[in-house]
């Protein structure tokens, strides 16, 4: 048996009203918001906090696998998959794998994580989707693009969902795309692709899949698709011949936009939400060809099968107040103010388990845990006995300034310091809030974040979020 | 432990103008300043037995080296040692020069505090430190972690801490050598611009160029230069961690270097809290002045506010605090601002300050604290007949 155990969903708490965009441009804009990745956010942050949501309930030492997946990832060189695993203190004996080039991307991820568990090449994999897809401005997409990420559990206790079939089709289609050239993903002739790629494609896997294990249409419970718009979700729905408004798992789109290859992985989150055991959920990625898992609902699956829940992910929304924060936060306009620093590789490397691992020093003598990693106790001033000791990510400000002398790319910048539960002092920047929810006493939560991007080589660290 | 108390004297003194200095050089006020207080204290550059030089920022000719003072005064064949502690790395270079005099290796030694941050792009201070951890700091934010807290246990308000700045730009408009000479309404320091919450712009220092020095040499000589020396009664420095911020031990309510140097100095001296006359403090940022008067031991933690409300710390008050306007008022070039204060004490016990002059001093006291809360030197300083 092999399956899912787990499931994160992470949204990113910035929102861009479509308004302002048909404020922007003129023209008309489908009601609703798009979710936005903060401008500290990427592809690569979005799935740390995913895969910690994802992760709260296992210890990391028991996963060996992390896969990956998104056509936006912040590098064209440089593997996310072992960055994500060694800030979510993964072991480094691990399987690791981006997985790229469509959409497709996430479920991709997911089928490969099945078979490598199912293989016993892997005990339990963590596939992680996210994608925050640019838009040229002005474009058709520029409205329907949206940032998420989810993370998904594969292992041999299928606690939330079994995974039953798969079937796959690969053919070259051209319909979305980015070239190296491209600021933004391009599409093609919308009406043709939809109906000469995308439904073909779609309706065969999924036909085959649910042919060939005998799932009827009638019995089918959930289908949870990527999309490239909710309106093809339906045609799809028809195309298989299943029920769109009792079976098709509703879209998310007018609330957060369509998200890449997180999408199919999202629609599923909703579907073991709505399942009960026994249920047939089948989940289908389209790009270049296309491809389709179905699975049956466990014992697991539920109302609160998902952390935190796909409406609570979605909770507490902010908005962007105005278009052109939304040009500067995903560095379409303007310069980043933030003077460039190119943070050594070597210092990176010293200090990863104190840095990215998040490990401060116990103190064997006096029990003071403190940060960053001591070489003498600063409360007892033992040289001995001090061990590492991974610190919690929750805690409450201490004290903290909004500064608005900083040099970031958002003004102002709250600057935090924070007792962390079961110990530790961190002092970092406060990010995905609004100026009054810095204060003394208030809890948060420590996110992974773009901190700088010196020499294009992007570094991470931890800031403080309202929890 | 041995006292340097009555052992060195001050014997001459010299600073320039402080402000916006971008027709001088950092040689320039060097220059200005070292002979202002050759001549203050009748010496011949020959005299000079060994030199220290209190600056922050590396040197553009000079580095990090001796050198820096060395070659603009041609002070060749001795010893030049260059000090840099943060802010208060001017006091620093006072207290080694004393060090040198008390351990008889020396009979004359000049100081000199320079700093030129209006050469620098920006904002005057570059950046420093690690390149992830507590990236994102800027000096008035790392004050402001502290006064928020302290706002917090205390109830504090920013109507006190304007009232601060009020008082120091007072003063310094009666300086002739302060950088913002114009006095300010405690509606114009709470309308400005915010920098770091609580601090607006009026609650925080400028960034500034000047230079400042001293000579200081054996007590049982003073009288050979001149009649009104002043002696050194204690110097001491004392640090805490550079990263107070991740300290879960730290209560944020006050500075504890501060507030160990401030015994050692006393001790040194033989003297109380109470007996100081007047005090040249670390006031970088408004709430740093509150905060200071209590670390000093004159008011109690949790009282700043009071006695700033009260009036106490003015001129006229029975504790007058940076008559000379301050770092608010006068500037903060951060290596001379030690050595300035220095300045201020003297010319204050020899009576020599005019509209802010405080009434009949006997001691007198300078304070600098940098990090925040890292690193701080008090000096007392006390007429001969003290």
């Amino acid at each position: 048996m092999v399956g899912i155990s787990s499931i994160g969903v992470y949204v990113p708490r910035s929102r861009l009203d479509r308004a302002l965009i048909a404020k922007a441009w003129g023209g008309k804009q489908p009601a609703g918001e798009k979710a936005v990745a903060f401008y500290d956010e990427d592809a690569l942050t979005l799935a740390v906090a995913a895969a910690h949501r994802c992760l709260e309930d296992f210890d990391a030492l028991q996963i060996d696998g992390l896969f990956f997946a998104s056509t936006s990832s912040p590098y064209r060189e440089k593997q996310v998959a072992s960055v994500v695993a060694t800030a979510c203190d993964l072991p480094r004996e691990i399987l690791t794998a981006d997985f790229a080039g469509s959409v497709r991307a996430g479920v991709s991820a997911l089928s490969a994580a099945v078979r490598a568990v199912q293989s016993g090449q892997a005990r339990r994999v963590l596939v992680v989707a996210a994608d925050c897809r640019p838009a040229e401005p002005e474009s058709d997409l520029e409205g329907v693009l949206g940032d998420a990420a989810v993370a998904v559990v594969v292992d041999g206790k299928a606690r939330l969902a079994e995974f039953v079939a798969s079937a796959a089709v690969a053919e070259e289609f051209t319909f979305q795309w980015r070239s190296n050239e491209s600021s933004g993903v391009q599409s093609q002739d919308a009406r043709f692709s939809v109906s000469h790629g995308y439904l073909r494609d779609m309706a065969e896997v999924i036909g085959r899949v649910m042919n060939e294990q005998g799932v009827g249409s009638g019995e089918l419970a959930a289908l949870a698709v990527g999309t490239p718009d909710a309106r093809t979700a339906q045609q799809l729905a028809k195309e298989v011949g299943i029920d769109a408004k009792t079976r098709l798992v509703p879209s998310l789109a007018a609330q957060i936009g369509v998200t890449g290859s997180p999408d199919p992985l999202l629609q599923l989150a909703s579907a073991v939400e709505r399942s009960k055991d026994g249920d047939a959920i089948v989940v289908a990625a389209f790009g270049e060809g296309a491809e389709a898992l179905l699975f049956r609902a466990a014992a697991g699956a539920g109302v609160s099968a998902v952390r935190p829940g796909v409406q609570a992910a979605l909770d507490r929304p902010l908005a962007l107040p105005t278009y052109e924060k939304y040009l500067k936060y995903r560095r379409i306009l303007g310069q980043d103010e933030t003077p460039v620093e190119l943070v050594s590789n070597v210092l990176e490397a010293r200090e990863l388990q104190q840095d990215t691992r998040l490990y401060g020093t116990r103190c064997g003598e006096c029990g003071l845990v403190q940060y960053p990693m001591a070489r003498v106790c600063l409360q007892c001033k033992a040289r001995q006995g001090l061990e590492p000791v991974k610190l919690k990510k929750k805690g409450k400000i201490f004290t903290y300034t909004v500064d608005h002398l900083a040099a970031n790319l958002d003004h102002p910048m709250g600057m935090v310091v924070v007792d962390l539960e079961a110990g530790g002092r961190v002092y970092v920047q406060m990010t995905d809030c609004t100026a009054d929810e810095v204060k003394i006493g208030a809890p948060v939560e420590l996110t992974f974040r773009r901190l700088h991007a010196g020499g294009d080589n992007y570094n991470y660290f931890w800031k403080a979020r309202p929890q | 432990m041995n006292s340097i108390r009555d052992k060195v004297a001050v014997i001459g003194v010299g600073c320039t103008k402080f402000g916006d200095l971008y027709d001088m050089t950092y040689e320039d006020q060097v220059c200005e300043a070292a002979f202002e207080a050759y001549a203050d204290a009748n010496v011949d550059p020959s005299e000079i037995d060994a030199a220290y030089i209190g600056t922050y920022l590396p040197h553009a000719q000079g580095g990090k080296a001796g050198i820096s003072l060395a070659d603009p005064l041609r002070l060749y064949d001795r010893p030049v040692t260059r000090v840099e502690n943060f802010c208060a790395t001017g006091t620093d270079a006072f207290r080694n020069a004393c060090l040198a005099i008390a351990s008889g290796q020396h009979d004359i030694v000049l100081v000199v505090g320079s700093e030129k941050l209006k050469d620098r792009p920006g904002r005057g201070i570059p950046r420093i430190g690690h390149q992830i951890l507590a990236k994102g700091n800027t000096a008035p934010g790392l004050f402001a972690l502290a006064a928020n807290r302290y706002m917090h246990e205390f109830g504090l308000t920013r109507e006190t801490l304007a009232k601060v700045a009020v008082k120091n730009h007072w003063n310094g408009a009666r300086n002739p050598l302060s950088h913002l000479k114009m006095e300010v309404t405690e509606e114009q320091v709470l309308n400005a611009p915010m920098i770091a919450w609580p601090f607006g712009l009026f609650d925080c220092c400028p960034t500034t160029d000047g230079g400042a020095a001293a000579i200081v040499c054996r007590a049982d000589i003073a009288k050979r230069f001149r009649d009104d020396y002043v002696l050194v009664k204690g110097a001491a420095l004392a640090v805490a961690t550079g990263r107070p911020y991740f300290d879960p031990t730290f209560d944020y309510v006050g500075f504890r270097s501060t507030q160990a140097a401030a015994r050692n100095a006393y001790q040194q001296a033989g003297v109380e809290p109470s007996d100081i006359d007047l005090a040249e403090v670390h006031d970088c940022f408004t709430w740093t002045e509150i905060s200071n008067i209590e670390d000093l031991g004159f008011a109690k933690k949790g009282e700043g506010g009071r006695w700033v409300e009260e009036g106490r710390t003015r001129v006229d008050g029975d504790k007058p605090i940076n008559p000379s306007g301050g770092l608010k008022s006068f500037g903060h070039p951060i290596g001379a601002s030690g050595v300035r204060m220095i300045y201020e004490c003297v010319q204050q016990l020899r009576g020599k300050c005019g509209e802010r002059q405080v009434k009949d001093p006997e001691l007198a006291l300078a304070h600098n604290v940098g990090g925040p809360g890292a690193v701080s030197c008090v000096v007392v300083l006390g007429r001969q007949d003290a």
